[in-house]
């Protein structure tokens, strides 16, 4: 049994070293479907942020009972319970956001991040460090969307949250609000940072 | 074998438990819903027939001023929507849904005839799944404004009620700009919306003149 890891150094590799997102290149279906509006962006990831805590530490409760071979039967249960909550939740009490965000957060379910991290984290981890485990990688993913929906709203819209912060004269950028743009904005994020801040493991290896 | 008949009573019990719990939140929220949906059509209807809702009305207040001003009917298994000028009685005009495919799926959406049925007091769209930012800005007062007093009739053979063209290059009345970057939305909108306002006319025109 491995040494119980300390929450800073879940905290770290969740929003730095290990993002989902930019590290191990998980969500994108959503990543690309959701950011160009900042608006949509942060109700996704409020509903992303919710759904891997609790289902971390579901898994994580359930661990010890939970036969080896319907593991992932059980998981998916307990993703797709929290998901549908969210949705329900959205539909009831922000309905044009709902409308906007259309399949994706029921397609939640289906977001690598959250199945990894039970299966990868959850299942072998207690309660505690689980919950913080999918707090902080869901927090990761959260930062890296809404970095590209900064950057896709102004050059799509010309908005920040609906307000107009590009001058008069300026063209939207039409790539910028469709998928392809999304593609573009991501790569070049993932090039830039992994250009200049390289992963520290990997730099201890070069070594 | 023990093995496997827990695995199944696990799974089982767990099912049983989530699916509660999910079934609890639904039954709990589903009014809201519900009650969502409908004020969201009841504010177009409202909305395309002209008739002022304050902004940021309640559910309850948008529901009631519909019950005041519009009476809902049936034509050709369609409802079409009556409404009232605020005696009571004369009739300010009728709405009745339209739809059509758009560009990635389907377009739902309302549009308003004046009591005469001789111009469009209004087109609103409420249900797509158009680009956001392109074929999305359908529901625009920008693009749907257009459609305010555009006249019906008299309507010559092989012409349509109206056309959209490249932005700013309209000439006749009936030439409305299209949106930019979104031809294939614009396209669709043209086709199915001439089509369903034939439609509707066709059913009504008749009535009208009986009655008038």
């Amino acid at each position: 049994m491995p040494k119980a890891l300390k929450s800073t150094e879940i905290f770290a590799r969740g929003l730095w070293n290990d993002n989902p997102v930019l590290r191990q290149v998980l969500g994108i279906c959503s990543t690309l479907a959701v950011t160009n509006l900042i608006v949509n962006t942060l109700v996704m990831n409020a509903g992303l942020i919710f759904t891997l805590s609790m289902s971390c530490l579901t898994v994580s409760l359930l661990r010890k009972y939970t036969p080896m071979r319907i593991r992932m039967m059980a998981q998916t249960l307990i993703i797709a319970s929290y998901v549908i909550v969210v949705d329900i939740t959205i539909a009831a009490y922000l309905p044009d956001i709902s409308e906007a965000l259309g399949p994706y957060v029921g397609l939640i379910i289906t977001n690598c991040i959250v199945m990894g991290r039970c299966e990868a984290f959850a299942r072998n981890n207690p309660p505690w460090p689980s919950f913080l485990d999918g707090l902080a990688m869901s927090l990761g993913y959260a930062a890296v969307l809404l970095t590209i929906a900064l950057i896709r709203e102004p050059l799509g819209f010309g908005t920040v949250m609906g307000y107009r912060i590009m001058p008069a004269g300026f063209t939207p950028w039409t790539i910028m609000i469709m998928a392809p743009g999304a593609f573009f904005t991501l790569g070049l994020l993932a090039w830039f940072l992994k250009a200049y801040f390289p992963h520290v493991a990997e730099e201890k290896k070069e070594r | 074998m023990k093995k496997r008949l827990f695995s199944i009573l696990y799974m089982f019990f767990l099912t049983l438990f989530f699916t509660s719990v999910v079934s609890g939140v639904k039954l709990y929220n589903e009014e809201r819903i519900a009650m969502n949906q409908q004020v969201k059509l009841l504010r177009v209807v409202l909305h395309v027939l002209r008739i002022p809702v304050q902004e940021g009305a309640s559910p309850q207040a948008v529901a009631q001023i519909f019950a005041e001003r519009v009476k809902e009917v049936e034509v050709r298994e369609r409802p079409l929507y009556i409404a009232y000028a605020e005696d009571g009685e004369t009739i300010s005009g009728y709405a009745f849904p339209v739809s059509g495919q758009g560009f990635w799926g389907p377009i739902i959406g309302l549009a308003a005839v004046d009591p005469s049925a001789a111009k469009l007091l209004g087109v609103a769209f409420f249900r797509h799944s158009e680009t956001p930012g392109l074929g999305a800005r359908i529901t625009e007062e920008r693009f749907t404004g257009q459609f305010k007093g555009l006249p019906l009739y008299p309507i010559e053979e092989e012409e349509k009620i109206f056309y959209l063209k490249a932005e700013g290059t309209g000439q006749a009345e009936n030439e409305l700009d299209a949106i930019t970057g979104a031809t294939g939305t614009s396209r669709a909108v043209e086709a199915f919306l001439n089509r369903e306002l034939d439609y509707f006319l066709e059913a009504i025109r008749p009535e009208l003149k009986r009655k008038g």
